[in-house]
């Protein structure tokens, strides 16, 4: 309980305690204020999952996160604080909600793990082969402890994906179509899912895209699954939503999948972000 | 029925859709994949060189059907005219195109429609078991796939974590009966729905062989056999 205290008490100070549209803002208020301002089963359909928000084992793995990218790590013994997310090198705090972006140094779109990966490569060495960089998934991986760290910097910031250089307009556009695209056994898309409110598959309630706040709820990750026991990432959704479309393995850090994280981030704009959440 | 009405923001709804000139060969060289200008092509051309030319999945994995995840990903008719729609209402010009996509395609079986076993039926409409491939990759041989009819429509009105994105179908046979007419109706909309609902949400079981003509059979005695606890 320590750990996650002192946590959420360097978060509150390193990043101010007022609440306006882009200060830092405890999920839990996130979550509840979104509540409050719409009528939406998607949002409420756990009470237990938000009471226990302030307790979300995603703290930990943030925090084991923030040790990860302080560290001289890798080949070439360097922390991640000279990493640029897109504020400059090492700013965090609201760099992830305007994530995915254009990069110049690399020249493409970026998601936060695709970003993550380019640096641990660059700036520390890492081989693409490398555990550090190879191992996306799980609490235990150093992927989701850097990118629950990173991402929980923006929780209350609202997402606000640049829309500046025209590869950042193609590749939204490219996952809108995407988003929309019908394929396979099933001739599902994400919209078979996500098009209409407060429609269940079995007992979930599915969040809508066209609700804003349902969509950033859905949109906000990392999250811990409660039924997973594990955080997850963007990329962990979207596997698993083309899996159970039977549509096949859509490649990590494709432009692929980050098109579709482009056009999702979009539809949440303005919308503030549930970092980490609590997903069932 | 409404079952095929979007509530979806008009906005989106009156996006251009110029996919018919998606896919096509002018971007399709892979070799010259650095040398792309994806700003170049339109938002329908550069989805579909982001799946199959800049490596966006795995796409030689092979599926159970005996194909492959391309082949997977690869739109047909009907997919790419509601795809098109990006979640609006279906217009009068696509849903005549697409019923009649849908209609060329609908196979009857052989001897006439007939009820199965409302019992095997009840197991099919449970299981979302079947077909899914990458990360992990369903067994055939070891279990049978399903349907997966409780994902999205109420069934058994004992059965309470049923999904809402279908009608509820509760008492379905109840309220219709099995004449001869009804037998066919039922085959087809679960064959292929898009008969009766062009760009319905609901998968082609029959069309895309993902049910086997007995597992429909036995759906449809699920549906409509006054024993069934569907009617109850």
């Amino acid at each position: 309980m320590s750990k996650k205290t002192s946590f959420v008490l360097s978060a509150l100070l390193a990043f101010g305690a007022s609440v306006s549209a882009d200060s830092y803002q405890a999920p839990e208020d996130v979550l509840n204020g979104l509540i409050s301002e719409v009528d939406s089963a998607y949002l409420t359909q756990s009470e237990q999952n938000i009471m226990m928000m302030p307790d979300n084992p995603a703290y930990w793995v943030a925090e084991e996160g923030e040790s990860l990218f302080k560290a001289k790590r890798g080949p070439n013994k360097a922390s991640l604080e000279s990493c640029d997310f897109g504020n400059g090198p090492g700013v965090l705090e609201g760099a992830y909600v305007e994530m995915p972006r254009h990069f110049a140094d690399s020249g493409k779109v970026m998601d936060l793990e695709s970003r993550l990966v380019y640096c641990m490569e660059t700036i520390q060495g890492f081989s693409s082969d490398d555990p550090a960089v190879k191992k996306r998934h799980g609490s235990g991986s150093d992927m989701m402890k850097l990118q629950t760290y990173i991402a929980s910097q923006s929780s209350g910031y609202e997402w606000n994906p640049p829309m500046d250089h025209p590869l950042e307009k193609a590749m939204r556009d490219a996952g809108e179509v995407l988003f929309y695209r019908r394929a396979g056994t099933m001739d599902f898309s994400c919209r078979s899912c996500h098009g209409a409110a407060g429609k269940r598959i079995r007992a979930s309630v599915l969040p809508n895209i066209n609700v804003p706040q349902e969509w950033t709820k859905a949109v906000s990750w990392p999250a811990f699954r409660v039924g997973h026991d594990n955080v997850r990432s963007s990329q962990h959704r979207v596997r698993g939503c083309y899996w159970q479309m039977r549509q096949g393995q859509i490649i990590p850090g494709s432009d692929a999948s980050i098109a579709l994280i482009s056009f999702w981030t979009d539809a949440a704009r303005g919308q503030p972000a549930i970092l980490p959440d609590m997903k069932r | 029925m409404s079952y095929y009405k979007i509530t979806m923001a008009a906005a989106l709804a009156v996006l251009t859709s110029s996919f018919l000139i998606a896919g096509g060969g002018a971007i399709a060289d892979s070799t010259k994949a650095d040398k792309v200008d994806y700003t170049a092509m339109s938002s329908e051309q550069l989805a579909e060189y982001l799946i199959f030319d800049a490596k966006g999945f795995k796409l030689d994995d092979k599926t159970q059907e005996g194909k492959t995840v391309r082949d997977r990903l690869t739109q047909d008719g009907i997919q790419k005219a509601c795809s098109a729609l990006r979640g609006g209402s279906v217009d009068g010009a696509t849903a005549g195109k697409v019923i009649a996509m849908a209609r060329e395609a609908m196979t009857h079986p052989e001897g006439g429609i007939k009820l199965g076993d409302w019992k095997k039926g009840d197991t099919v409409a449970r299981s979302g078991y079947g077909f899914r491939v990458g990360h992990k990759v369903d067994d055939h041989s070891g279990r049978e796939p399903g349907g997966n009819c409780y994902a999205c429509h109420e069934l058994d009105p004992n059965e309470i974590a049923f999904g809402t994105l279908g009608p509820s179908l509760k008492g379905y046979g109840k309220l219709r009966g099995t004449n001869e007419i009804i037998l066919k109706y039922t085959y087809e909309v679960i064959y292929n729905p898009h008969t009766y609902f062009p760009c319905t949400q609901m998968p082609r079981f029959g069309y895309h062989g993902t049910l086997t003509q007995e597992q429909i059979s036995d759906v449809m005695a699920y549906l409509l056999d006054p024993d069934s606890p569907v009617n109850q």
